[in-house]
């Protein structure tokens, strides 16, 4: 082929690559809303409230953004409002341990800061973040659950806790809260934690069935340190 | 050697722009390396120590393209630069510029109530990854863009000497300038927003500058070994066609997981994994064009482009292609291998692509006939080396990550401060053997032709 004849080539074929991906960019466009909630006043002013504070240059978003911090894209999923709240408030105050910054976060911000987040993680994105695949298979195998287990595990408390290293690192450990603390502590906390904690972020969970709360008080007093198993 | 045209020299201007902020964005990137350590190292939060670092690179490697291509240009037009004066104001616009948006990154780093919003966009700092910069700046910058491209255009158009080379390498950065422009609207939907958002990241890095590169090579191989032009303009052809063919439809790799459409698993799966081709023609080209000839005119500027294709293939083609199947990014999207990839890929593609065209065309503009090699040749080592280990530390870091977090479900912030930590400080040790070599290179770079030359090549 002559120099000539590559160079159109070269052109041409582009350009129809170009035209491909712009008739797919059209397509796409016209299918996004379908796969994401409406977009309030609020949701847009947390976004906007995300830009301002570069929130970006430290966390992902859908996967992209920088690495040093977890990714939000299903924050208020997991986590419980009030909790999101006092931590984008002030998150050494919730969290002594926390790496990110005060940055001055006001309380109408962080309300709208959570409406966005809240958009994000309803959000169609072809099944991602998967699900961890090994332990889901590590909780079908292996023995049966206890009622406290079970119900540890359906409220979702793994999401700021963290036992025997599986769990969140936003609320205390709770390896060994069995040895810390007793029955009435234990019940009590749950019904309001602030009344034991105070300026606790963790939510009340007074309207827990009785036996619920029995269930995973009982739970909860089994973890010790080794001696008792 | 020495250079043909008087407007040429303005290359230097540029180049000395580019090698401050080089310096600059290493030395940000170790406060980030040791605040992965020690969250409060440093006086300015880790966000805008990372904005501050992505952006110097960004930038001194445009400034970098625009001082070679004003060489390249009035070479390849045999002519003078249309503009002098216009190439002169339009450099120093864009250090004003530059230097203000740092200074409001600054700003917005230690009073983030600073970054208020002015004309619904806001004053310091838009918060969007790589195009930080706020919109008042990113106007300037189009026009500064556009002075340069006008300024090029006019100069071809004196003597109407459309080579293959500068053909492309004008369209690229005519592709470039248009490329900016998705970034500069604001989309109320993040799903829109990262849509448009890698128009401008993913068709640069992927599109309008492999093309540039595509075109760089064909001319630093017209330079050092006085390949044949018949020759290389047809590779050049055959590689840049191919960059687009693929990189095009291969933006779809970032489409799996922001709330597109399915589809894009396919597009973006099949295209995107055919993109290292094109790069590994670059090598061959290299290395073929090299071995038919015998008279190297420019032992340094022919190392450095050599190198400049084979890293270009390795981090961008082989780094890259292991985590852009589906199947794969399911896992890995978001995690420290795609620092790993992102990393040698901007260094093997474009840092030593700067630094060639430093190296092929410095001689000249200082007027000397031969240099002494040996700087050149160590912080090439110094930097190659520590950036080789600092990208298989961070891919170590990345498949703990994937494993402890993605596969086992551990907490994100778990893994980071006990299981990795080891690989930050293995990275941060190597960042500083990095900068020795960026060190070394600065050295080299002021005081090349301007000290007797003592070994003969
Ligand atoms: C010189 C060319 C390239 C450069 C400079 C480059 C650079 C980058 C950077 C910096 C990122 C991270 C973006 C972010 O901050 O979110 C990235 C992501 C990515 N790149 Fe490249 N890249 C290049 C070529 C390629 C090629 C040829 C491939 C495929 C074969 C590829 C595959 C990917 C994938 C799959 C991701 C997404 C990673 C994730 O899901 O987190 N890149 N690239
Ligand atoms: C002393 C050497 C360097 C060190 C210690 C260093 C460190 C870092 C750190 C800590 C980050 C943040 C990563 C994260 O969000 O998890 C980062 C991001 C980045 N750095 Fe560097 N860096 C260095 C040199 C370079 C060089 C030479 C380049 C270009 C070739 C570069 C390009 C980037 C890019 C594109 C990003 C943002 C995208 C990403 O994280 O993949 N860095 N760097
Ligand atoms: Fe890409």
């Amino acid at each position: 082929m002559s120099n000539k004849a590559v160079k159109n080539l070269f052109i041409y074929g582009s350009l129809f690559f170009f035209v491909i991906f712009l008739a797919l960019t059209f397509d796409t466009m016209g299918k996004l809303d379908k796969r994401a909630p409406e977009i309030t006043e609020d949701v847009n002013a947390g976004k906007m409230a995300w830009h301002k504070y570069d929130c970006i240059g430290c966390h992902t978003i859908f996967g992209n953004g920088s690495y040093f911090a977890p990714d939000m894209t299903k924050t208020a999923e997991k986590k419980p409002k009030e909790y999101l709240k006092k931590f984008l408030m002030d998150p050494k105050a919730v969290n002594p341990q926390a790496s990110m910054p005060k940055l001055g976060i006001s309380s109408e911000e962080a309300d709208k800061l959570i409406a966005f987040l809240e958009w994000t993680s309803k959000v169609d994105t072809n099944g991602w973040p998967p699900k961890p695949i090994l332990a889901t298979a590590a909780g079908v195998g292996g023995k049966e659950l206890t009622a406290g287990q079970k119900t540890y595990q359906s409220l979702g408390c793994s999401a700021c806790h963290m036992i025997n290293g599986i769990g969140g690192t936003t609320a205390p450990e709770l390896t060994y809260v069995g040895g810390k603390r007793d029955r009435a502590w234990l019940t009590g906390h749950f019904k309001n934690p602030s009344a034991y904690v105070p300026n606790s972020a963790m939510p009340a969970y007074g309207n827990l069935k009785e036996k619920e709360l029995n269930d995973l008080t009982d739970y909860m007093l089994t973890l010790k340190q080794e001696g008792k198993k | 050697m020495t250079i043909k045209h008087e407007s040429q020299k303005i290359a230097q201007h540029f180049y000395t722009f580019a090698v401050l902020l080089f310096l600059v964005q290493v030395l940000v990137g170790i406060i980030a390396a040791v605040q992965f350590i020690w969250p409060d190292f440093f006086i300015l939060n880790f966000n805008t120590i990372r904005t501050l670092h992505i952006n110097a690179l960004v930038v001194w490697l445009l400034v970098g393209f625009m001082g070679a291509t004003y060489y390249v240009v009035s070479e390849e037009s045999e002519t003078e630069l249309w503009s002098l004066p216009l190439a002169k104001f339009q450099f120093w616009a864009t250090v004003v510029t530059i230097t203000t948006v740092v200074l409001g990154y600054i700003i917005m780093g230690l009073y983030p109530q600073a970054n208020i919003l002015v004309f619904g966009t806001r004053l310091l700092n838009e918060g969007r990854e790589y195009i930080e910069a706020p919109r008042w700046a990113d106007v300037l910058i189009v026009i500064s863009v556009l002075l340069f491209l006008l300024n090029c255009a006019m100069t071809v158009l004196k003597t109407k000497k459309w080579t293959g080379i500068q053909g492309v390498l004008l369209g690229g950065l005519v592709f470039l300038a248009l490329m900016y422009l998705p970034g500069m609207m604001y989309a109320k939907s993040m799903v829109k927003d990262q849509f448009w958002w890698w128009w401008v990241v993913h068709l640069w890095v992927e599109g309008a500058w492999e093309i540039i590169a595509g075109a760089l090579l064909a001319f630093m191989l017209m330079k050092t070994i006085g390949a044949k032009r018949e020759v290389v303009e047809k590779w050049m052809y055959v590689e840049v066609g191919l960059v687009l063919f693929t990189g095009i439809l291969g933006t779809g790799h970032h489409y799996y997981w922001i709330g597109t459409p399915e589809y894009w698993l396919w597009v973006g799966g099949i295209f995107s994994s055919l993109e290292p081709i094109p790069l590994l023609l670059m090598v061959w080209n290299a290395f073929r064009t090299t071995r038919e000839t015998r008279n190297v005119e420019n032992k340094v500027g022919l190392y450095y482009t050599v190198a400049n294709a084979i890293f270009n293939f390795v981090g961008a083609g082989l780094w890259g292609i292991i985590h852009t199947l589906p199947q794969v990014n399911k896992w890995t999207h978001g995690t420290q291998i795609t620092t790993a990839h992102g990393h040698l890929a901007f260094y093997g593609a474009y840092v030593l692509l700067v630094m060639a065209m430093i190296y092929v065309t410095l001689p000249a503009i200082r007027g000397v006939k031969e240099f002494n090699p040996s700087r050149a040749f160590q912080s090439f080592w110094w930097m190659t080396i520590s950036m080789v280990f600092i990208v298989l530390t961070i891919t170590g870091a990345g498949m703990v990550q994937t494993y402890m977090e993605r596969l086992m479900g551990l907490d994100y912030v778990a893994v980071k401060a006990n299981y990795n930590l080891w690989f930050w400080i293995f990275r941060a040790i190597f960042g500083v053997g990095f900068l020795i070599g960026v060190g070394i290179f600065v050295v080299d770079y002021f005081k090349l032709g301007k000290e007797p030359a003592t070994a003969r090549a």
